[in-house]
């Protein structure tokens, strides 16, 4: 059974901006974006447009 | 419907990204006129070697009256006829390839040159190699039990190289 004090820590967690979460998006957003740049724009384009 | 806050956040962001990306695709294509090969032109297989482009004599790399470079190439169970081909770096080339029997695919791996050579009708691709070496051109869609060696050979020379070597680069024939 959950003592007062760990049912405040609970409450603070729970009220708390979920920064972890952002950081998280944040990295893996970024990351997948400036691969694909990298892709099209470092590989894909200076290989010769194609048409 | 609900949607908790923070999936909406997470769409935002692939929503974000999405957008991004064909927007990139878009101008580009736009800006530099890319587009998939898009040639319909028939041939009758049966007869290439009739006809006046796809006869064995008219077959490889031929220099056009404006710099640029034509190449007619033949795709046939188990190979690309010329078997060798060079090309020069930095200058628009297309590419004209018939087959002789099959539906073969062209792929030349380190470069953009991909596409499909279906029997009756005559792929064309417009590119330039930026980058001067030795690249494969293999078959990418299986024609048969010799599918797996069913490659030519491209050199792409830089363009001092190519020019010193075809000094009539303006009309003629390589």
């Amino acid at each position: 059974m959950a003592t007062p004090h760990q049912e405040d820590e609970r409450q603070k967690i729970l009220n708390s901006p979920p920064v972890g979460t952002w950081a998280l998006m944040l990295i893996v957003g970024a990351g997948m974006v400036l691969a694909w740049l990298f892709l099209y724009y470092g590989v894909f384009l200076p290989r010769g447009a194609v048409h | 419907m609900h949607i908790d806050p923070l999936e909406k956040k997470w769409l935002y962001v692939v929503f974000g990204m999405v957008g991004l990306f064909l927007g990139a695709i878009f101008l580009s294509a736009l800006i530099s006129g890319i587009h998939p090969p898009s040639n319909v032109e028939t041939i009758d297989s049966a007869r290439l070697h009739l006809s006046k482009e796809f006869a064995e004599d008219n077959l490889g790399v031929k220099i056009q009256p404006d710099g640029t470079i034509r190449v007619t190439m033949v795709a046939g169970r188990y190979g690309f006829f010329p078997r060798h081909i060079t090309l020069p770096a930095d200058t628009p080339i297309t590419f004209r390839w018939a087959s002789i029997d099959v539906l073969h695919g062209v792929h030349m791996p380190m470069t953009n040159m991909s596409t499909m050579v279906v029997p009756g009708y005559v792929a064309e691709v417009s590119t330039e190699f930026p980058k001067p070496g030795d690249y494969p051109m293999l078959c990418n869609e299986y024609c048969g039990t010799g599918h797996d060696f069913m490659w030519s050979k491209v050199t792409v020379v830089d363009k001092q190289t190519w020019e010193r070597q075809h000094p009539t680069t303006k009309g003629g024939e390589s």
